[in-house]
């Protein structure tokens, strides 16, 4: 996508100012903490006795399985796929789920835990922009450097901590009930980095950056190149030694001195037999062909001599002539973590020595590994389902230790998998039941959860939105172009990502991110030149009215529904929405050349990557499930009734601002 | 990190009952989305550069 950059994350600095501020500041609390602990639990069992007072439950279970879809889940259940599923419904409730305007999971997640609309929590996609350069940023959370930092000669010495913001708003339903004495265990449930501080437990998931800044980059090693290449995952030279090899893990910048130069770690592989031994500084590990290694710490040394930690999985996916080693993103080390990755901060340490460490970066399973070529679909999977075991085990221990209160897990796997393998679905290759049998893999764990439902927990089941084949890629940019609203300087028709050579001046539409796009209004937009008010509104007719009547070249219609932002809800966060979100009809989304900001050629185009399936499209389309032990009324559930539910059953009025209704 | 901000009480409830109206979940939401938009105007935006660097890796874009 881009060359590589000096890391700007805050990992080297947030570490040493870890190691001796927060040290002795973490000394002094521990202290009055102990000395205070009797009073705290006297405070708490009086709380405890005062809210548990109304409720009509002890315990909630909220299973979240990301993009597990409607018609699927319908479909294996009549075919008896689904065992426990369809216990599960019979016992208590089956429905489909209204999901969010788009359909994506950090708007959807977003919404259950605030049991309100997008406008009202200020996620509206995976991306937002800026105002004043149009460029792409992360929507749900900010990382930025340290604001105070002394220079000494060479040295960058940072005296304050970095800059890390949430940018989802509301407030989750976890964080009401804890004030009042009930606490939670959420676990991996989306746009929860950074984590707040609530009364309860959380580990952090979607957003939460690789020890390099990224939202998750790999690396490969091969004797196939002499030069390092960067593109999604990057690529370095693996030398060969003699009968080994030898290479270097490049790790973040160095931000605690001049120039910010990249921390690196040298590595050997000493063949032994059709085996190698990783040797990365005094660690050894073996690596054999097509097995991944467990997580190997890698310690990154900065120039003021801290440490600043990372872990990383191997995989020899070569071996003769050439040989390669995949090696997973550098996540956050969850038992030295260089930022804060779960509530309390020692959570993450804590799973990590009851369990062994695991996977933290936001979106754990490398896709773009897969799409890239680097690691095959068995590899894809192995590493999908290493990761699911991984939250699973937290999963039950969280189960296992709560006698009252919230345990909220959302798993990954079930979207990943459909994301990749969809193309898969129906064919006649080997890979054709891997999504059956995730399915089914997902109903096992569900059978696994019912063991921890007694009479006084309510149980849920849900998922965010459902799926669709991903066949054709509508780039909305070059729609815009060839009707006249985005225009290009000295006349051009195409341009490289981020707007490159757009002349902000004359256009008056562009698009960015999956869900919709953006007029370029003035006063907002700094280069704006369409008024608000009437003209702002009849332009908005004009196109989506256009837009609709796009057609594919075998006459198909690509866009099912150009909804005006502005007519879906009603919130303060509403000036940060898309003006329009585009309802792509299956087997359809935006391009993704579009979603970066490119402008290509051709309107439409095949989907040629492993990533065949999706979700961004008319929302109508893609409801996700709900399953519950208890009997649901409601005909036509939405995501947002989870968190006034879960606030009802514990005898607590959700607040005037949530948008959703109670289900039971 | 959190410091609070003095408000006179007339202005703290007209505050509070306008973010109610608005579908605020409390009148602090509505004060920092206030100031925030304000200072953004008026803030540098980060370089290109760092902007698109921490989006690698994100699996629905290239």
């Amino acid at each position: 996508m881009v060359p590589h950059f000096a890391y700007i994350g805050p990992g080297a600095g947030f570490a040493f100012f870890g190691s001796f501020l927060t040290l002795a500041a973490g000394l002094c609390m521990s202290i009055f903490s102990i000395l205070a602990w009797p009073f705290r639990m006297a405070r708490r069992a009086l709380l405890n006795r005062r809210s548990f007072r109304k409720a009509r439950v002890k315990k909630i279970i909220f299973l979240g399985l990301d993009g597990l879809d409607s018609r699927l889940t319908e479909r294996m259940m009549a075919e008896g796929k689904l065992p426990n599923l369809a216990s599960l419904a019979a016992e208590g409730s089956y429905r489909r789920l209204r999901t969010t305007f788009p359909a994506l999971s950090p708007v959807a997640w977003s919404t259950f835990a605030t049991g309100v609309s997008p406008a009202r929590h200020n996620i509206f996609d995976f991306l937002d922009r800026s105002l004043k350069t149009y460029q792409p940023r992360l929507s749900s959370a900010r990382v930025g450097r340290p604001k105070r930092v002394l220079r000494l000669g060479r040295f960058r010495i940072p005296l304050s901590r970095p800059v890390l913001e949430l940018r989802r708003k509301s407030q989750p339903f976890w964080t009401i009930l804890g004030k009042l004495g009930i606490g939670s265990t959420i676990l991996r449930v989306p746009i929860t980095f950074p984590p707040e501080k609530f009364d309860g437990k959380m580990l952090s998931a979607m957003a939460t950056p690789d020890l390099k800044g990224t939202q998750g980059s790999f690396s490969l090693f091969t004797t196939r190149i002499e030069k390092a290449s960067y593109e999604n995952g990057s690529r370095y030279p693996l030398r060969r030694a003699a009968e080994d090899f030898e290479g270097e893990i490049e790790g973040p910048a160095d931000m605690c001195v001049e120039g910010s130069p990249i921390l690196r770690i040298p590595f050997r592989m000493l063949r032994r037999g059709s085996a190698f031994e990783l040797r990365i500084e005094g660690s050894q590990c073996k690596l054999e062909p097509g097995v991944y290694t467990s997580w190997q710490h890698l310690n990154f040394r900065t120039a003021i001599g801290v440490k600043v930690s990372g872990t990383a999985r191997f995989l020899l996916t070569e071996t003769e002539p050439e040989c390669s080693v995949y090696m997973s993103p550098i996540n956050i080390d969850p038992e030295h973590p260089a930022l804060p990755i779960s509530h309390p901060p020692y959570y993450a340490k804590y799973l990590a020595n009851l369990l062994g460490s695991f996977a933290t970066v936001g979106m754990a399973e490398d896709t773009w590994a897969l799409n890239e070529g680097v690691i095959d679909e068995d590899a894809f999977l192995d590493q999908a389902y290493s990761i699911f075991e991984e939250r699973e085990a937290m999963f039950l221990d969280a189960l296992e230790s709560t006698r009252r209160g919230v345990v909220a897990c959302v798993f990954d796997t079930s979207d990943r998998i459909q994301h990749m393998f969809y193309r898969h679905m129906g064919a006649s290759d080997r890979h054709a039941n891997v999504i059956e049998e995730m399915y089914r893999r997902m109903d096992a764990l569900v059978a696994k959860a019912r063991t921890f439902v007694d009479s006084g927990t309510a149980l849920f089941v849900l998922s965010d939105h459902g799926f669709c084949a991903f066949r054709r890629g509508v780039n909305i940019n070059s729609w815009l172009r060839d009707n006249g609203y985005l225009y290009l300087q000295n006349g051009g028709r195409e341009s490289a990502s981020f707007f490159e050579g757009v002349d902000w001046s004359r256009t008056r539409a562009y698009a960015l991110g999956l869900s919709g796009f953006y007029l370029n209004i003035q006063d907002r937009e700094a280069r704006g030149v369409v008024r608000s008010g009437r003209e702002a509104e009849e332009l908005k007719h004009e196109i989506a009215a256009k837009l609709s009547a796009l057609r594919d070249a075998d006459g198909a219609t690509p866009i099912r529904t150009v909804y005006e932002t502005a007519s879906l809800y009603r919130g303060p966060y509403l000036e940060a929405a898309p003006d329009f979100i585009v309802g792509y009809n299956e087997g359809y989304r935006c391009s993704w050349e579009s979603a970066v900001g490119k402008i290509t050629a051709e309107v439409l185009a095949d989907n040629p990557k492993a990533w065949s399936g999706d979700h961004c499209v008319d929302p109508v389309l893609v409801p996700g499930v709900l399953f519950s032990n208890r009997k649901i009324d409601a005909a036509d559930p939405g995501i947002e009734d989870l968190a006034p539910t879960a606030l009802n059953l514990f005898g607590v009025e959700p607040p005037a601002w949530m948008e959703g209704k109670a289900l039971l | 990190m959190t410091t609070s901000i003095k408000l006179k009480n007339d202005l703290l409830k007209r505050v509070a009952k306008v973010a109610a109206a608005e579908g605020y979940s409390s009148a602090e939401e509505f004060v920092e989305h206030v100031l925030e938009r304000e200072i953004a105007k008026l803030e540098d935006a980060q370089s290109d550069e760092e902007i698109a660097r921490k989006l690698k890796g994100l699996g629905y874009i290239d």
